[in-house]
C-alpha cells in the first residue's frame, strides 16, 4: 500500500493541505458552537419546564377545581406519583416600594398562590431561591441605621480597651505603629462623637464591630430583624412565604428593577443594597372575574417580601411572583364561603369549597411524563366520579374543554416548540458552511494534482492503477477531514465550555487586550517596514493586512470598552440569564462525521481528474 | 533460436497537435531475446521514447495498427489491471530525468514499486532494494531526499527502483542523457551488470558510443526501426 506513505508525506511537506485542514477545523468548531449554543438554551427550557412545573399539570383556568384536596388524596394514593400541588394562577399588579414619594412603580405580574410545603415537593421552588441570608450590603446599611438610634448607649458602654480596640480597627494606618500607651492615651482622650463616627463606619465590617463592642452589643444591634442574627433564616422564610410571622411574597429576582445583574452573572442591588426587597413590602391589586368571566371589584393587599427566586428562565423571573395560597384564592374570590339566603343573610344556606386553577404532579424518579399523564387521567376520573356521587359538582374531563391535563412538555409546547424548529434552522443554515469547506478542498486539492502531474505518471509507470491515483486523493481527503473535525471538535469545545468567560469579557473588555493588541500592531509595521525596504512584495502585504486587523480589534476593543462593552446574550431576549456552556456531543460528532465525508467527497472531484491524466503526457510535464 | 521475450510487429503511433496529426511510428517491428540487451538508436523527436512506452505498456499503439507481444502473448486485448500488473512485475523504467518522488526519501523512492499491486511487497521490495543501493554506493543516502543527491546518484536510485519487483525487461528512456561521460559510464555500468546477470534491456539513446555497450542496435528513421539482418520478428501467425 504506497497511498498511505505518499499521502502522510503530501500533507507533511505542504503548507496548502494545513489551509484545508483549517478550514474543515473552522467550520466544524463553528457548527459545534452554534448548535451547542441552541442544545444548551433548549434543554434549559426543558428542565427549567420540569424543574418549575413538576411531571404533570391539570388545569382549569379561572374558575378552578373544587375539593383539590380530594384530588391530591385520590392522586397521592397512586404509586407512581410522588406529590401534588394546588395552585392558583392569576395575573395583578404590584406597587413596588421604590422610588421613595408618591410616583411609585407598578409591575404586572403572574400570581402563583403555592402551598409553600407541598410546592417544594413537586417542584424545585427551594432549590432557586436567591438568598440564604441578608446580602453583606443590605445588613451593614441595617446596622447603620440601628446603630445611628443606639449611638449614644453603644459609645457611652464603651470601655477603655474598647475604646482602643475601636481605635485600632477604625484607624488601623493613623494608629498601627504607635505605642501602646500612646493609642490608650488618644483613646481616653476620644470624643464621643468621633468614637461614634468611628464606630458607624464599622458598620460594614461586623467581625471588626463584633470584636470592639463584644457578642451582647452587637446581639442588641441585630435584635430588631432575627434574621441578621439567624443565619438560614431568610431561606426558611422564603421556603415557608413568611416572613416575621406574615404571609409574605417570594418575587422572580427580575421583578425587581432594583437587582442588576452585572456581567459576571452576580447582582447588585441598588442604594448600595438598600433596596433589597426582604427589607420592603408592596401592595398587591387583582382584578377577580367572576364564573361568567365578568369583572369583580379590584382586591388589594399589602405583603412584605420574604425572598426572591431565581429559576433561571427570565420570562418567569420577570413576571412571577409566589404569594401564600389562601391569599391568592382570596383575591380572585376562589377562596371558600359559605352561601348565605339573600333575603335574611344570617342563613347559610350552602357552601363554596375553595378551588385551585392547577394541579402539579410530580411522579416517582423514572417513570416518564406521558405514563404518568395517563394516570393521572385515570385517577381523575375516579375522583370526578366520585364527587358526582357525592352530589358534588367538579369540572368533567371530555365534558368541559377547559379541563385539561397535560404534561409539563405539553403545557410548554408554544415555548419549547419554536425554539426546537430554530435549532434545527440553525443546524441547516449552518450545515451550508460545509459546502463552502467542500469547495475549499476541491479548490485546493485540485492545486495538488496540477502540482503533483507528473508523480501521477511515475506511479503508473511503476504499475499504479487509476483506482490506485484515486486512493491517494481520498486518502488525502480522508486525513484533511478526520485532521480538520478532530481540531474542530477541540477549538469548538475550548469556544463553548468558556462561553461565559467569552461573554464577560465582550461585556467589558480588558484595556490590557486592546494595548497588547496595538502594540503586536506597531511591532508588525515595523517588521513590515523593513521588508518593504528589502522590496519584497508578499509580506509587505501579508504585514499591512495583519496590521490593519490587529489595530482594527484593538482599538475597537479599546472602543467598545469605553462604551461599556456589548452584552451578547440578553437574558431580556433569550428568556435565561445564564450563556450555555455545555457541548452538544452527539451533534458534535455527527457534525465532524459529517465535515469528514464532506471532505473525503470533495476530494474525490480532483481525484477523478488525477485518474484521468495520461501518463505519457504526465512523464513529459515539467 | 529460442522464441523472442518481447516483440513488436509494424507498430503506429499518431499524436494529435491541435488539429494535426503527427504520424510518430510508422510501421515499427522488432523483436527482442530473452537476456539480450538492445539498443535502439534515433535523433531527437524520433520517435524512440514513444516506442518505449509502448512496449512497457504505458501507452498503446493506433487502433489496430500493430502489435506487441510479450513471451509470444499480445498485450492487446488485456484489461487495464493485466496492462497495470505488466508495468508493475515484467518492466522496469529508467527515465533520462530519474523522475523521483521529492517527498520520499531515496529508500522509499526505489522500494516504492513494491508497495503496488502486484509488487513483490513493503518487506521483501526493502530488502531487495538495500541491497542493490547498497552495490550502487547509495547505502549511506538511503535516507535522504531526491534533491540532496547528485545526477548520477538519482539515476543509479531510478534503476534501483526499476529493479525493485525483480522484472524482466528494463526499459532504460536516455538513461545517460542528464549526466556527464564520466556518470554515464559508470551508470552504463550498472545496466551492464544487470544485464550479465540476465536482465532483457531496451535501451534508447541517440549516441552511438552509447549504443555500443549494447549487444546490438537498430535505428528509428523517420518512424520505422532499420533492424539487422536476422533480427526481425517472425511474420506473426
Amino acid at each position: 500500500m504506497y497511498q498511505p506513505l505518499l499521502t502522510s508525506r503530501y500533507l507533511m511537506t505542504r503548507m496548502i493541505p494545513l489551509l484545508a485542514v483549517a478550514a474543515v477545523a473552522l467550520c466544524v468548531a463553528l457548527v459545534i458552537v452554534v448548535i451547542s449554543v441552541m442544545t444548551g438554551f433548549l434543554d434549559m427550557i426543558r428542565s427549567s419546564g420540569q424543574t418549575l412545573m413538576g411531571d404533570v399539570v391539570i388545569t382549569y383556568p379561572i374558575r378552578g377545581i373544587p375539593y383539590y384536596d380530594s384530588l391530591i388524596s385520590t392522586l397521592e394514593q397512586e404509586q407512581d406519583v410522588k406529590a401534588a400541588t394546588p395552585v392558583v394562577d392569576t395575573w395583578g399588579l404590584l406597587r413596588m416600594p421604590y422610588p421613595v414619594g408618591d410616583a411609585k412603580e407598578s409591575e404586572q405580574v403572574q400570581i402563583w398562590g403555592i402551598d409553600p410545603q407541598s410546592f417544594s415537593q413537586v417542584t424545585g421552588f427551594a432549590e432557586t431561591l436567591k438568598w440564604s441570608e441578608i446580602p453583606a450590603d443590605t445588613a451593614a446599611n441595617m446596622r447603620w441605621d440601628r446603630m445611628q438610634q443606639l449611638a449614644p448607649t453603644l459609645v457611652a458602654n464603651l470601655d477603655l480597651d474598647a475604646r482602643v480596640r475601636l481605635l485600632q480597627q477604625s484607624a488601623a494606618d493613623e494608629v498601627g505603629d504607635a505605642e501602646p500607651s500612646v493609642i490608650r492615651q488618644l483613646a481616653a482622650n476620644a470624643t464621643r462623637d468621633d468614637l461614634a463616627r468611628r464606630l458607624l463606619h464599622l458598620a460594614w465590617q461586623p467581625d471588626a464591630l463584633r470584636l470592639v463592642i463584644g457578642d451582647e452589643a452587637m446581639a442588641a444591634i441585630d435584635s430588631h430583624d432575627p434574621r441578621l442574627g439567624e443565619r438560614g433564616l431568610v431561606a426558611e422564610e422564603g421556603r415557608t412565604l413568611q416572613r416575621g410571622g406574615r404571609a409574605a411574597i417570594v418575587s422572580g429576582l427580575h421583578v425587581s428593577k432594583a437587582n442588576e445583574r452585572k456581567s459576571t452573572g452576580e447582582y447588585d442591588i441598588s442604594g448600595g443594597g438598600y433596596w433589597w426587597m426582604p427589607n420592603h413590602e408592596a401592595t398587591l391589586t387583582t382584578l377577580p372575574i367572576d364564573s361568567r368571566g365578568g369583572l369583580l371589584d379590584p382586591k388589594s393587599i399589602v405583603l412584605p417580601f420574604a425572598n426572591e427566586f431565581a429559576s433561571g428562565v427570565f420570562l418567569i423571573d420577570q413576571t412571577r411572583i409566589m404569594v401564600p395560597l389562601q391569599i391568592v384564592q382570596d383575591l380572585t374570590n376562589l377562596d371558600s364561603a359559605d352561601i348565605v339566603d339573600p333575603d335574611d343573610p344570617t342563613q347559610v344556606v350552602g357552601h363554596v369549597p375553595a378551588k385551585a386553577t392547577m394541579i402539579l404532579v410530580r411522579g416517582q424518579d423514572g417513570i416518564d411524563p406521558v405514563s404518568l399523564r395517563s394516570l393521572v387521567q385515570t385517577s381523575y376520573r375516579r375522583f370526578q366520579d366520585a364527587c358526582i356521587e357525592a352530589g358534588q359538582s367538579v369540572p368533567r374531563l371530555d365534558r368541559d374543554p377547559g379541563l385539561r391535563i397535560l404534561t409539563w412538555e405539553e403545557q410548554n409546547a408554544s415555548f419549547i416548540g419554536p425554539v426546537e424548529k430554530e435549532r434545527e434552522l440553525m443546524r441547516t443554515l449552518f450545515s451550508i458552511v460545509y459546502l463552502v469547506c467542500g469547495a475549499l478542498i476541491v479548490a485546493i486539492f485540485w492545486a495538488i494534482v496540477y502540482e503533483k502531474t507528473r508523480d501521477i505518471g511515475i506511479l503508473r509507470s511503476i504499475g499504479a492503477s487509476r483506482m490506485g491515483i484515486v486512493w491517494i486523493f481520498l486518502l488525502y481527503g480522508l486525513f484533511v477531514g478526520v485532521f480538520g473535525a478532530l481540531a474542530g471538535i477541540c477549538l469548538g469545545w475550548l469556544v463553548t465550555v468558556n462561553m461565559p468567560a467569552i461573554h464577560e469579557q465582550m461585556s467589558s473588555p480588558p484595556m490590557w487586550l486592546g494595548i497588547a493588541l496595538l502594540v503586536v500592531a506597531a511591532g508588525l509595521l515595523l517588521w513590515t517596514i523593513s521588508k518593504y525596504r528589502g522590496g519584497q512584495l508578499l509580506p509587505v502585504l501579508l504585514g499591512t493586512l495583519g496590521v490593519l486587523i490587529l489595530a482594527g480589534l484593538g482599538a475597537g476593543e479599546l472602543v467598545l470598552r469605553s462604551s461599556g462593552g456589548i452584552v451578547l446574550w440578553d437574558p431580556a431576549v433569550y428568556y435565561f440569564t445564564d450563556v450555555p456552556d455545555a457541548v452538544d456531543w452527539p451533534s458534535a460528532w455527527i457534525t465532524a462525521a459529517g465535515a469528514v465525508i464532506c471532505s473525503v467527497v470533495a476530494a474525490a472531484i480532483p481525484a477523478a481528474r488525477a485518474a484521468d491524466i495520461d501518463p505519457v503526457g504526465a512523464l513529459r510535464y515539467e | 533460436m529460442s522464441s523472442p521475450l518481447l516483440e513488436a510487429h509494424d507498430l503506429h503511433k499518431t499524436y494529435r497537435l491541435g488539429q494535426v496529426d503527427v504520424p510518430v511510428l510508422k510501421g515499427c517491428s522488432l523483436a527482442v531475446s530473452r537476456g539480450e540487451w538492445l539498443a535502439v538508436l534515433g535523433s531527437s523527436g524520433s520517435g524512440k521514447s514513444t516506442l518505449l512506452h509502448l512496449l512497457g505498456g504505458l501507452d498503446r499503439p493506433d487502433s489496430g495498427r500493430g502489435e506487441i507481444r510479450h513471451e509470444g502473448q499480445p498485450l492487446e486485448g488485456r484489461s487495464a489491471r493485466a496492462f497495470d500488473r505488466y508495468r508493475a512485475q515484467t518492466v522496469g523504467f529508467v527515465f533520462q530525468f530519474y523522475h523521483l518522488l521529492p517527498e520520499l526519501t531515496v529508500l522509499e523512492n526505489a522500494m516504492l514499486p513494491g508497495l503496488v499491486p502486484g509488487g513483490i511487497g513493503a518487506a521483501p521490495a526493502r530488502r531487495r532494494v538495500s541491497n542493490l543501493l547498497d552495490r550502487f554506493g547509495l547505502s549511506h543516502r538511503l535516507n535522504h531526499r531526491p534533491r540532496e543527491l547528485s545526477g548520477g546518484e538519482r539515476q543509479r536510485t531510478a534503476i534501483a527502483r526499476a529493479l525493485a519487483n525483480d522484472p524482466q525487461i528494463l526499459l532504460a528512456d536516455e538513461p545517460t542523457g542528464n549526466l556527464d561521460a564520466h556518470t554515464g559510464a559508470e551508470i552504463l555500468d550498472l545496466l551492464a551488470e544487470a544485464h550479465q546477470s540476465g536482465l532483457t534491456i531496451v535501451m534508447v539513446t541517440h549516441d552511438q558510443q552509447i549504443a555500443d555497450r549494447a549487444d546490438r542496435d537498430c535505428r528509428l528513421v523517420d518512424g520505422v526501426l532499420s533492424v539487422a539482418e536476422g533480427t526481425e520478428p517472425a511474420p506473426l501467425a
